[in-house]
């Protein structure tokens, strides 16, 4: 137990019995707690602290080495240990002036060549000249991937679906990933092949879910064309990968890969060719904004004091309610319907980094770490869990995420939607903060209509929601996830959790074809036996 | 009599011709007294015509004097409205009576707007003339006009204009008399049809592909009914042409707007994917790579008899061989310059000025246009200049069993019972 964590203990108890209401009705709380980075506020104030817990959080993070943490990070060492590899998802979005040497790779160098191959591709396909096996320009791009290659791409296309360029206004965008087909089996209907382009995205190129999807796309095109399948796979599919040699294996050939690398970890390489979809939809130059606005943070991340720190700041917070506050569960509420998917995508992000219980070195790990996080556009929230919210037993922490404007130049009517949006939530952010004390008019209401407040949240505001700010608002989000590592003692860049069932479904694929000698457990047992059964009934 | 013409369309310079070589004074404010652009200078007869004028000094360059005139024709390009509205508000500080005759493409009661702006009292009056010269005939047409369409609401109008154009009409042919908007409306009405006809026709040859039957036949079958006549029945990739784009276009937006009707603009969409045939059957044919290969191609302008290339069907093709990194061997006896200025520097092209030469070492030969000198080519002479002998036609030009006797593999559209490929 370091210094600054009894420091942080005994500051939760001496603020125990104080009520968040009293502690926003300080002087100066806004402008105190609040914090901006170029378009985006941050504001904390709602946060059950005060300047002797930041300070307290600040020397936490001295104390866990965090500046030669982010050093580390940021210049490509092997932070992610198990897997023996950087994690430079920073690197992704170096401009091409930098310089960056890691492991006898000159990584600015190689991202660059990617981007520019990927300009290509989106240029060739802008302009009608990616041709179908008919010859006739593509329409319909279908992105088949899972986890990062999948809820990335998806989560930007949806919020920066006004920026497309009139030449990707006529292209249809498509996200497939369930392992059953269940969206593939659907789209497959309404699609022509002669026109549709998949981009078969997985890092590893062993994803059963995509390879499964990708297996299913081949054979529809080949039914339909009557072509041989290594012909369409030249001109249907475009692969993104780290793992090429797989990727030709299957079929691909150099000339429709697009690589990135291993230190790119699934979840963090929507700024990779992973990206493609992303590019297609917006454009490269749009693509190329959200990378500066990233790398904009990555900037801030590496360089601005950690008493200003946005990525540092949130994630202390974040440390400060998990681990002193006793909170849990952390909702995701965005008030803008552009962000509906950033809750999934957050899941992902969080749970998958920092959902683990064994330190760097090994041991186990004394505190909690990464809380259940979920979400869901704020506005239609109100009317499914907000009631837990205010008036259940759980804890939660909240993050509202909204932009100050949107609809500029679109009907008034719009317009006066998005205030409505906006008063929603600056009132849930200070109904849950207040409780009751948000009501002036001092009637006494029955139980069962008091709201206990308490409840800290943090609003991330944008100035608008452009790629530029979304890069911003993700790589955020990112260094966040990191400085809550460096704090717990974890790495947050391998999985091993996801591994086991993998191999186990393989082990039951051959149980669920053959009646196999391999005795599994009972309940596994039973079930099994069950499917066999229905099987039989249905031949 | 003293006529000011205004506008740089293909049927003001007609008119300028015209009517200056029949002893009108034509007065002008251009800054040359030759078209600049070359597809219309390279319109049969117009140039020496012109010439004879200026010889003449009867094409005179004057912008005073030509706002004295008291007869305008105006043929300006269709986004020239704003200037034309300039232009008229102009004339109407005069007292005399003027006669403006609009030939321009302006829209659907742009020549009511510019009446609102005379006085009528004044005996200032609007008359539309729809134009319906054809490049590469507009001399001998606007010459010898089959009928007269005339847009407008006054008899005196009417008969200045029918006075002035008495030499080419000599009272003989057929005259419809309508109101301004009807004639602006006439247009775009014939425009629709005649590409609906070739919108038609090359649906049928894909199906006539579909079904093992020769177009062709179908094609003489329906001429033979006199409700269907034989115009604009020739299956090809796709038609093009400035302004008949720009007619089409207009009265798909009228369509859509006025009815939310996409009648006219799924025909255009149509025509662009048939502008694409002859590249999506080279394509097929050499199995979705065309990298390294080169093409001969004879024929880019849009039709024969004209050096436009704009809105060309000949150009979607270009493009598409380019961007799949195919080397272009291209012919063309009039439009070679025209499309040089569109793809400067290209190193992918190379004009031909003898359209056999085109030919040599190349992968296929596309014909494109149907130039007549085209129509009849020695075939053994292009299969041993052919690295493969492979003729991919968007005209329709050719006898299918005589490409073939000559050991080309043939395309062509609509009549794939007939060729072997």
């Amino acid at each position: 137990m370091t210094q600054a964590w009894s420091k942080l203990e005994q500051s939760a108890a001496r603020l125990s019995a104080q009520h968040l209401r009293e502690l926003i009705d300080t002087d100066q709380r806004f402008e105190l707690l609040s914090f901006r980075h170029e378009g985006m506020l941050m504001d904390l104030s709602r946060q059950r602290i005060d300047a002797q817990v930041m300070s307290e959080l600040l020397e936490l993070a001295n104390e866990k080495q965090l500046p030669s943490a982010i050093k580390a990070l940021l210049q490509g060492e092997h932070v992610n240990n198990t897997e023996d590899r950087a994690a430079l998802h920073s690197a992704l979005r170096l401009p091409k002036s930098a310089q960056l040497q890691v492991d006898d790779q000159d990584v600015v160098s190689d991202v660059h060549k990617t981007l520019d191959r990927m300009e290509q591709f989106v240029n060739q396909i802008h302009q009608g000249q990616w041709r179908g096996y008919t010859g006739k320009p593509i329409t319909d791009v279908v992105n088949i991937g899972v986890g990062g290659s999948d809820l990335g791409p998806l989560m930007i296309c949806e919020a920066t679906h006004q920026f497309r360029p009139e030449a990707s206004l006529n292209i249809g965008l498509h996200f497939v990933s369930s392992m059953d087909g269940s969206q593939l089996s659907n789209l497959l209907l309404e699609l022509d092949s002669e026109t549709t382009l998949f981009v078969l995205s997985s890092k590893s190129f062993g994803t059963i879910d995509t390879l499964a999807n990708a297996a299913t796309a081949v054979d529809w095109l080949q039914e339909r064309s009557g072509l041989n399948r290594e012909l369409l796979i030249k001109q249907h599919f475009i692969g993104v990968t780290a793992a090429p040699e797989k990727a030709i294996a299957w079929g691909l050939s150099e000339e429709t890969l697009l690589e990135f690398w291993e230190w790119t970890g699934g979840r963090y390489s929507l700024w990779s060719a992973i990206g493609l979809p992303i590019a297609i939809s917006i454009g490269m130059q749009g693509f190329r904004d959200l990378l500066a606005g990233a790398h904009s943070m990555d900037k801030h991340f590496e360089e601005a004091e950690f008493a200003n720190n946005l990525p540092v700041l949130l994630a202390l917070i974040g440390i400060w309610n998990i681990n002193f506050q006793d909170i849990h569960a952390h909702a995701i509420l965005p008030y803008d319907g552009r962000l509906a998917h950033l809750p999934a995508y957050l899941e992902q992000l969080e749970m998958e980094s920092n959902g683990k219980s064994v330190g760097i070195d090994g041991s186990s790990i004394a505190q909690r770490t990464c809380p259940i996080l979920w979400g869901e556009i704020g506005p239609n929230a109100q009317h499914a869990f907000y009631q837990l919210l205010h008036q259940g037993t759980e804890r939660v922490m909240c993050d509202f995420i909204v932009p100050a404007r949107r609809y500029v130049d679109r009907e008034s009517s719009l317009q006066e939607q998005h205030q409505l949006a906006l008063a929603n939530c600056l009132a849930q952010a200070r109904v849950l903060a207040l409780g009751d004390a948000a009501l002036t008019d001092g009637i006494e209401r029955p139980a069962w209509q008091r709201y206990f407040g308490n409840q800290p949240s943090t609003v991330l505001m944008l100035d608008e929601l452009t790629p530029y700010n979304l890069g911003s608002l993700i790589a955020l989000y990112e260094h966040k996830v990191y400085v809550q590592a460096v704090i717990w003692g974890i790495n947050p860049f391998d999985q091993w959790g996801v591994e086991l069932g993998k191999k186990v479904a393989n082990d039951l694929i051959t149980a669920l074809n053959q009646s196999a000698d391999h005795q599994y457990d009972p309940a596994t047992e039973g079930l099994l036996n069950e499917i066999q059964n229905l099987r039989g009934n249905g031949q | 009599m003293k006529i000011s013409v205004w506008g740089h369309e293909l049927s003001a310079w007609i008119a300028r011709a015209q009517l200056a070589a029949y002893g009108n004074d034509i007065y002008h404010a251009v800054a040359d007294n030759e078209p600049i652009e070359s597809h219309l200078r390279s319109e049969p007869g117009l140039l020496t015509s012109i010439q004879a004028a200026e010889f003449n000094q009867r094409l005179i360059i004057d912008p005073h004097k030509a706002l004295e005139s008291e007869v305008h024709w105006i043929a300006m390009e269709s986004s020239d409205f704003a200037e034309a509205k300039i232009l008229v508000e102009r004339l109407a500080e005069s007292d005399k009576p003027l006669l403006l005759i609009n030939q321009s493409n302006f829209g659907v009661g742009a020549s009511d707007e510019l009446q609102s702006m005379l006085d009528e009292s004044k005996g200032q009056y609007v008359v539309y003339f729809p134009d319906v010269l054809q490049a590469g005939q507009a001399m001998q047409q606007f010459a010898n006009p089959q009928a007269l369409l005339i847009g407008s609401e006054h008899e005196v109008a009417t008969e200045l204009l029918l006075s002035l154009l008495r030499p080419f009409h000599l009272g003989q042919r057929a005259i419809q008399r309508m109101t301004r908007r009807e004639a602006e409306f006439v247009k775009y009405a014939i425009t629709g049809i005649l590409a609906l006809r070739l919108g038609y026709i090359n649906e049928m040859a894909g199906l006539c592909d579909q079904l093992g039957i020769d177009i062709d036949a179908i094609r003489r079958g329906m001429t033979t009914d006199v409700r269907i006549g034989s115009h604009y029945l020739q299956p090809g990739s796709g038609f093009g042409g400035q302004q008949f784009t720009q007619y089409l276009e207009g009265l798909s937006t009228l369509l859509s707007e006025q009815k939310g009707s996409v009648f006219v603009d799924t025909l255009l969409q149509q025509n662009e994917v048939n502008k694409e045939w002859p590249f999506r059957t080279l394509w097929q044919h050499y199995q979705c790579d065309l990298s390294n290969k080169t093409f001969a191609i004879w024929g880019v302008a849009f039709k024969p008899g004209v050096a436009d290339v704009e809105t060309s069907p000949a150009l979607r093709v270009i493009d598409a061989l380019l961007a799949q990194g195919a080397k272009l061997q291209i012919h063309d006896p009039e439009a070679l310059q025209t499309l040089a200025a569109r793809y400067p520097g290209n190193q992918q092209i190379q004009l031909m000025t003898h359209n056999y030469d085109a030919c040599e070492g190349a992968d296929a030969l596309l014909v494109l246009t149907a130039w007549p000198e085209y129509a009849s080519p020695d075939f053994n002479r292009i299969a041993s200049q052919l690295e493969n002998p492979l003729i991919i036609d968007g005209r329709n030009l050719y006898d299918p069993n005589r490409v073939q006797s000559a050991g080309i593999t043939y395309y062509c559209m609509g009549r794939s019972c007939l060729t072997n490929a």
